[in-house]
């Protein structure tokens, strides 16, 4: 600015290239968006429709009659109330399991000296990188003949701790002062007090990242459910909705109105917490 | 500090009943018990840490750790998955170095990272610098981008097997105005590949700008104001400040995309099932049918000692640029 002052007309030319460019970038991202959108519209209006108009070319986007007995029907003909249970019960046990395992053991790492505490740390680095696909022969072997095979045991406990959520802990809980601990050991507090009373506290925000990414991945999860249960009863909602199909012959709308019922809750926590979600993601991304 | 500590030490020794000590209350006490002490006090201390681990590592152990050796150990053996393990060397390496299915596999897993992710990339980069002005609606841009991210890969893969049938949206929208007759995108052993890329780019978008975006957090505002002031192009200012300083968040969202891609299971799992003829087969699908359907625990261990050492290698590798980068 302090080399030479534009003259009027020239502002006044960028400024009309600005706005074209505005102009041009909004269409852009517009367009973009639509094309985002436009699959969860066309998944609702699916849902909604009469059997014979899913396949109209062009695409009837408002059916000729709302059926909303799709989802009744499908709820009714589908033991979709279980599959809804079922992953509840999974992802809810398992996220509790994991703020507590990873939250110790993070806490450990980061506040504690013993021997062998460098190796462990560098175990669970490690297992960060192991594909679920390069362990699921022996899994199988290790949750099949501890009988939990179907079971709810089988679903939760094998994914009852994370490198990730240790990891995430562990450098949070280091930004925590060691004086505040030492105070209260003077003051006698015990060491599980010390954990409960001074560190879970501080350590909130963390916890409920955590929180957020492993309810949603085990809400999400499908590989493991996959292998390790073999009938309807431990069945969650992924395995529910992708094998919809296989055992009933594909109707398009009650196969809708199922993943529209599926996709709802997590929509529903994603646009309430939008914030912490985005915060918690790009913590991960940033430090991880 | 060191005063500090000393005091600490001391104070530590006096009965927990006795609320406040001063030091020199504490001069008292003689030495011999008070090194027998604070020596106790800290063992305890570290047994209390290790405790607060062991939970994990239990899991770990169970879980993690000797799945993965045990994997290794499998891959030297026949298995049935039924019958115990027999000793047979290099066997399954030798077999399914020759195995057409998993080199094709293999090439799959390989052209739909690349196929996938360098757009993904790409569009989420600019994406994110053109959401990183201050222009208006920028946060409602940013939800509407994000939400295929949270949804799940089954329900999303659902909704996709619908948009590409025969009489879907896809065709009916994109195609069948201009004249275009209706594709078999999930049943063409060539568009198969694609359509699986398609869906996949609409889901992973969201994520890489929300990376980038917070990458770009990085980038300071004033060196970009002063690089304009002195009459630097928009491309200038990208390629010698954007870029360079976006460098960590490059290198980090190519990781990730790559050991995420190499590990893709569901959307081929639910739409194609690896088909038609083995077109959309990925590695993981591939580990899992050998597996769990024609019972070959021995070969399916052989590849997953595959996966895993690419994936290993791509991890080192990171760590390696990284370190290399920050001692710049």
């Amino acid at each position: 600015m302090s080399t030479s002052l534009p003259t009027v007309d020239a502002t006044v030319s960028n400024r009309s290239k600005i706005r074209i460019s505005h102009l041009l970038l909004y269409l852009v991202l517009i367009a973009g968006a639509v094309l985002i959108v436009l699959p969860f519209i066309y998944m609702l209006s699916t849902s909604l429709k009469p059997m014979p108009e899913v396949f109209a070319t062009p695409v009837k986007w408002i059916p000729s009659e709302w059926k909303w007995d799709n989802f009744a029907t499908v709820w009714r003909e589908h033991p979709i109330d279980r599959y809804f249970r079922n992953s509840i019960i999974v992802a809810v046990s398992v996220t509790f399991l994991n703020l507590l395992t990873c939250s110790l053991a993070g806490y450990s790492f980061a506040k504690f000296d013993y021997p062998g505490r460098t190796l462990m740390f560098g175990v669970v680095l490690a297992t960060l990188m192991i594909p679920l696909a390069s362990m699921i022969i022996p899994l199988f072997m290790v949750v099949k003949s501890l009988g939990w095979v179907d079971s709810y045991w089988g679903l939760i406990l094998p994914a009852g701790t994370s490198a990730f959520g240790i990891f995430l802990m562990r450098q949070h809980m280091t930004t925590i002062p060691n004086d505040l601990l030492d105070a209260a050991r003077l003051d006698g507090a015990s060491e599980p007090r010390i954990f409960g009373g001074i560190i879970l506290p501080m350590s909130k925000t963390a916890l409920s990242s955590l929180a957020i990414f492993i309810f949603m991945w085990n809400w999400d999860s499908f590989f493991w459910p996959l292998l390790v249960t073999t009938n309807e009863s431990y069945r969650t909602l992924p395995l529910g909705i992708a094998l919809f199909e296989s055992s009933y012959g594909t109707n398009y709308p009650q196969l809708m109105a199922v993943a529209l019922m599926a996709m709802l809750p997590v929509l529903i926590v994603f646009l309430v917490l939008q914030r912490n979600f985005i915060e918690a993601l790009t913590m991960s991304g940033v430090k991880g | 500090m060191i005063p500090d500590g000393d005091r600490l030490e001391r104070m530590d020794t006096t009965p927990s009943n006795t609320p406040y000590l001063s030091p020199d209350t504490l001069q008292g006490l003689t030495e011999p018990r008070r090194s027998r002490f604070k020596l106790t006090h800290e063992k305890r201390r570290s047994l209390w840490g290790l405790a607060f681990a062991i939970p994990a590592m239990v899991f770990f152990a169970l879980f993690a750790v000797y799945p993965i050796l045990r994997t290794f150990y499998l891959s030297f053996f026949e298995y049935s998955v039924v019958d115990p393990p027999v000793y047979t060397g290099l066997d399954n390496y030798q077999s399914i170095i020759g195995d057409k299915r998993f080199n094709t596999s293999l090439l799959n897993t390989f052209k739909y990272v690349a196929f996938t992710y360098i757009p993904v990339l790409i569009l989420a980069l600019l994406l994110a610098l053109a959401l990183n002005t201050k222009i208006k609606g920028r946060g409602i841009f940013r939800t509407i981008y994000f939400v295929p991210v949270v949804m799940s890969w089954v329900v999303v893969s659902v909704i996709w097997k619908l948009i590409f049938h025969r009489n879907g949206l896809f065709n009916s929208t994109f195609l069948h105005p201009f004249g275009v007759g209706p594709k078999n995108w999930l049943t063409d052993l060539s568009l198969a590949p694609d359509a699986i890329v398609i869906m996949s780019v609409w889901k992973e978008l969201g994520f890489f700008m929300v990376i980038f975006l917070a990458g770009l957090q990085n980038v300071r505002g004033d060196l970009i104001e002063a690089a304009k002031v002195d009459g630097a192009s928009p491309l200038q200012v990208f390629r010698s400040i954007t870029l360079p300083l976006l460098q960590p968040t490059i290198l980090f969202t190519t990781v990730i995309a790559m050991i995420t891609g190499l590990q893709v299971f569901i959307p081929q799992f639910v739409m194609t099932k690896g088909g038609p003829v083995d077109a959309t087969l990925v590695l993981t699908l591939n580990i899992y049918q050998t597996a769990f359907v024609f019972l070959d625990g021995g070969k399916a261990a052989a590849m997953s000692v595959v996966l895993f050492c690419i994936i290993a290698a791509i991890t080192l590798m990171q760590f390696w640029l990284y370190r290399s980068s920050a001692y710049d």
